[in-house]
């Protein structure tokens, strides 16, 4: 070590020692064997994945907009740091799922009031609406590592209300659930990281009315650039999706869903432009249906939106534009 | 918890029937409370997030629950 501590003595206090026997640049970049200690996997402290619901968060964001036709008004109060209240306006057209290829819309009209009280350990959300639905979701930490979640929508009409309890377990490299529904539904999922880049997961649910059952395996690998996720169930869905993040400010997205039964395929592209003032994403589909979602932020705490569809087969031209106050 | 789902429809009632009288006491009474509990959340929830959060700290005052600013 006495050669190496008058050689440190010379060269400035930053740089480590130099090998007694390095010549000019050799001497001054850190030793390689460093950035291969770095690179080098530690398999037993592999990162924690992502929950299983959401495997394909980020091609849900960019691809999957709230896309409205009307007019949208939300306005958020916060009473204080865990509590607020909302008050939403919407007026417009909603769409009614029917069996024929044409789109059956009905003009509706509600007012929602919400309130919320988020805290670290429990998230209590509820909104009710002028015909007496109430959307609930209840999040409560039992332990550190052991979540509940409740999720309902409770109507006036009888047996038309739904309810979810879940059960959420996170290990140090995996997570599980356990979840149960109306209508006798159970279902259970677990993920696990591989490694630093890749997790693996799967799921089984059964349907006690219809004595259906079902099984589904996903996986996910990403990088700080990439993510790419593809899932498979019995139900004879495969879906893959892909996402790149271009750059701070940009990400592209696509997405393919292939049905096995119905033999059905859907693609989808988009961009998710997230800019200082705006965020905007738009998106084109296989079925020739195009969409835009614009929110613009005009002051502290207000947002204009503008969301747009375009579905060219049906002949279906949807816009909407709307306001957000508060946070 | 699984107890606690029971099934909404009457389907079920007619096998039910043969399991004797109290695997038949203890599905009524699960049905009914469900029924109950289901009214108790659809009127109470949005009132238990209020009364949890009015009494969180910093307390905030009534007026700001009813004023629009």
């Amino acid at each position: 070590m006495g050669s190496s501590v008058s050689h440190a003595a010379a060269s400035p206090p930053s740089i480590p020692p130099p090998p007694p026997h390095a010549v000019g640049l050799a001497g001054v970049l850190p030793p390689k064997s460093e950035e291969k200690s770095e690179k080098k996997v530690d398999w037993l402290n592999l990162p924690c994945p992502v929950p299983f619901e959401e495997i394909q968060r980020e091609a849900l964001m960019s691809l999957k907009p709230e896309l409205f036709e009307g007019l949208r008004f939300d306005f958020t109060k916060g009473l204080n740091q865990k509590f607020s209240l909302s008050h939403s306006v919407f007026m417009g057209s909603m769409e009614v799922p029917s069996q024929s290829s044409d789109t059956i819309k009905v003009p509706t009209a509600h007012y929602e009031f919400g309130a919320n009280f988020l805290d670290p350990k429990l998230m209590l959300v509820g909104r009710v609406l002028t015909d007496g639905r109430l959307n609930a979701r209840v999040k409560c930490d039992l332990s550190d590592n052991l979540t509940l979640k409740i999720n309902a929508q409770l109507t006036n009409e009888p047996h038309y209300s739904q309810g979810m309890f879940n059960f959420d377990y996170k290990g140090k490299d995996y997570r599980s659930q356990f979840q149960i529904g109306n209508n006798a539904f159970y279902g259970a999922n677990y993920i696990q990281s591989v490694s630093p880049h890749l997790s693996l997961g799967s799921e089984v649910f059964w349907l006690g009315h219809q004595r259906k059952s079902g099984v589904g395996f996903a996986a996910r690998y990403d990088t700080d650039k990439m993510v790419a996720t593809g899932q498979v169930a019995s139900t004879g869905i495969v879906a893959l999706s892909y996402v790149q993040k271009v750059s701070e400010k940009v990400s592209l997205a696509s997405d393919f869903m292939y049905n096995l039964m119905t033999r059905d395929v859907t693609s989808s592209f988009g961009y998710d432009y997230i800019l200082r003032q705006c965020r905007l994403r738009g998106k084109i589909d296989s079925a020739g249906c195009v969409a835009a979602y614009l929110e613009e932020r005009l002051n502290m705490g207000v947002n204009f939106i503008l969301s747009a569809e375009i579905n060219h087969p049906k002949k279906d031209y949807k816009f909407g534009f709307g306001m957000t106050v508060g946070e | 918890m699984a107890s606690r789902v029971s099934s909404k429809g009457k389907g079920k009632a007619g096998r039910g029937a043969e399991d004797g009288p109290t695997a038949r006491f203890v599905k009524e009474w699960s049905t009914w409370t469900m029924k109950k509990a289901k009214v108790i959340a659809h009127y109470g929830f949005i009132p238990l997030i209020i009364v949890i959060g009015m009494n969180s700290e910093p307390k905030p005052h009534l007026s700001q629950l009813l004023s629009p600013v």
